[in-house]
């Protein structure tokens, strides 16, 4: 077998590792982005406390050591993932705190009327937050989650680290088997750039589904 | 309490912080009835209105709507909030949802009604306001007064027991008040029952029942709305007729 044939072999078993992450990892974290803005702006103090608390501490550790924490030290206590969810679950973690905050702002910048005008309706707390808050905060918020989902497909090589055999420890592999690293690291960063592009057009695509005019993102 | 009275409202006080904003208010809304509500900035009318439909919790008082009394601890807010219509000064349409989608959101989402069955209503609704033609469109899309309709067809969709309004032309364009106060009238020609705080005076005269001048909290002065505008028998309430009328007056100009 050739160079380029046995590379790209090996190289899409690890692409498709990657997108296994990804598909998982994407949309559990913006639903954990969701979750905690609405726990920190509609929660008790108890709850606000917690999921600000969770914010605070994922924004404030570097993902490598989150992805370290998960892997090797929550065994200790008696918790084990396999590589593959302990990458999976440090990514949801991170990317979900980060975007909590672009949908929290997003929330708090919503005008008082709309929800005045919830509750005369006789809406409950929860059907407003679902029906009339969270659709325009979502809108809101949605050109800052795409930036963080562009991160979270680029960061998803650190799970190289814990041992997952995605995209980048592969090719890490491969070259130091082969040691051709110009040809392995550029094709490498080509795919990379490749999925960001696709998600970048994705995303905005979605957001002009769903615009509506007077409601522009901010 | 008669199957006639509405609403009834006995003895509020409202403080907020060590400011009182409502010093003892008491007064009853006969079915069909249009009240009309005014006096000065500051006066505690939206005060007034947002204890009625508990948006505000009142400090002291007890209210009736129905029969039922609402300020009894154990009633279901939400339920009670069903039966009241209420119209705001700044529309506060929900601005992601189409004008036919804003009118039938409620009867979706809080009467658990159908897809269809609310659709149909609220086109319904929007023809009473004359903006059938324009349910597709986004809040962003429509006039001040369009939005406004909308805002009073998604009151009136939920078929409520009584209807609020809070100065409900005072942001808009003086071009634009003319189209809102000719639906509002049509709805109060309806026996559509209602409280409407306003100053405009000639919506007042033609279809209000009873006015009541607000003064510090209080209510100083009711009566039928020519008595109350033309012959005030307090000072507060004359000063007040006064100014409005040389504002207005001054506005057609
Ligand atoms: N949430 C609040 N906290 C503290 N004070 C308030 C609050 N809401 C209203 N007030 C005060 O209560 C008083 C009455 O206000 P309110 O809005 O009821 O008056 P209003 O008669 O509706 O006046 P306007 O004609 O300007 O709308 C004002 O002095 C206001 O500053
Ligand atoms: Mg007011």
């Amino acid at each position: 077998m050739s160079f380029w044939e046995s590379f790209i072999s090996y190289l899409l078993q690890g692409w498709v590792a990657t997108l296994e992450i990804l598909a998982i990892s994407i949309p559990l974290s913006i639903l954990l982005g969701l979750s905690l803005a609405v726990a920190r702006v509609y929660g008790n103090w108890l709850i606000s406390l917690i999921a600000g608390g969770f914010v605070a501490l994922l924004r404030g550790l570097p993902l490598v050591v989150t992805l370290l924490i998960v892997f090797f030290a929550l065994p200790k206590l008696g918790i084990y993932f396999s590589p593959f969810w302990a990458a999976v679950i440090a990514f949801i973690m991170c990317s979900g705190a980060y975007q909590s905050e672009y949908v929290r702002g997003a929330i708090r910048s919503i005008d008082v009327g709309q929800s005045l005008a919830a509750q005369a309706l006789g809406m409950t707390k929860i059907q407003e937050v679902i029906y009339i808050i969270l659709p325009q905060a979502f809108r809101r918020a949605l050109p800052g989650i795409t930036n963080e989902i562009i991160y979270l497909i680029l960061y998803s090589s650190l799970a190289y680290l814990v041992g997952v055999q995605e995209l980048f420890s592969i090719a890490k592999h491969f070259n130091s088997l082969q040691f051709r690293p110009i040809e392995i690291f550029s094709t490498t960063a080509l795919i990379y750039a490749f999925m960001a592009t696709i998600a970048t057009l994705f995303f905005r695509k979605l957001e002009n589904k769903l615009k509506i005019p007077g409601l522009e993102t901010i | 309490m008669s199957d006639d009275i509405v609403l009834k409202v006995e003895d509020l006080h409202k403080n907020y912080g060590n400011v009182t904003v409502l010093k003892g208010v008491s007064f009853e809304v006969r079915r069909g009835e249009t009240k009309i509500i005014c006096g000065p900035s500051g006066s505690g009318k939206s005060t007034l209105l947002r204890c009625l439909n508990l948006i505000t919790r009142p400090d002291k008082g007890r209210i009736w709507l129905e029969r039922e009394e609402i300020t009894n601890r154990n009633i279901n807010i939400n339920k009670v909030r069903q039966k009241i219509g209420f119209v705001f000064q700044e529309f506060n349409l929900f601005n992601h949802l189409t004008a036919l989608r804003n009118v039938s959101v409620g009867l979706e989402v809080v009467k658990k009604m159908n897809k269809d069955e609310a659709r149909k209503i609220a086109l319904e609704m929007l023809k009473k306001v004359g903006l059938e033609e324009h349910a597709h469109k986004y809040p962003a899309e429509l006039s001040g007064g369009q939005k406004q309709r909308v805002a009073i067809a998604r009151a009136l969709a939920m078929n409520p027991a009584i209807i609020f309004y809070d100065e409900p032309t005072s942001a808009l364009d003086p071009q634009l008040i003319g189209e809102v106060l000719e639906v509002m009238k049509a709805l109060a020609r309806e026996k559509v029952t209602s409280i409407v705080v306003t100053h405009e005076m000639g919506f007042a005269l033609s279809v209000g029942d009873e006015m009541l001048f607000m003064y510090d909290g209080k209510i100083i002065e009711r009566g039928i709305p020519q008595e109350v505008i033309q012959n005030p028998r307090c000072e507060e309430a004359r000063r007040f007729f006064q100014r409005i009328n040389e504002l207005y007056v001054g506005k057609r100009r």
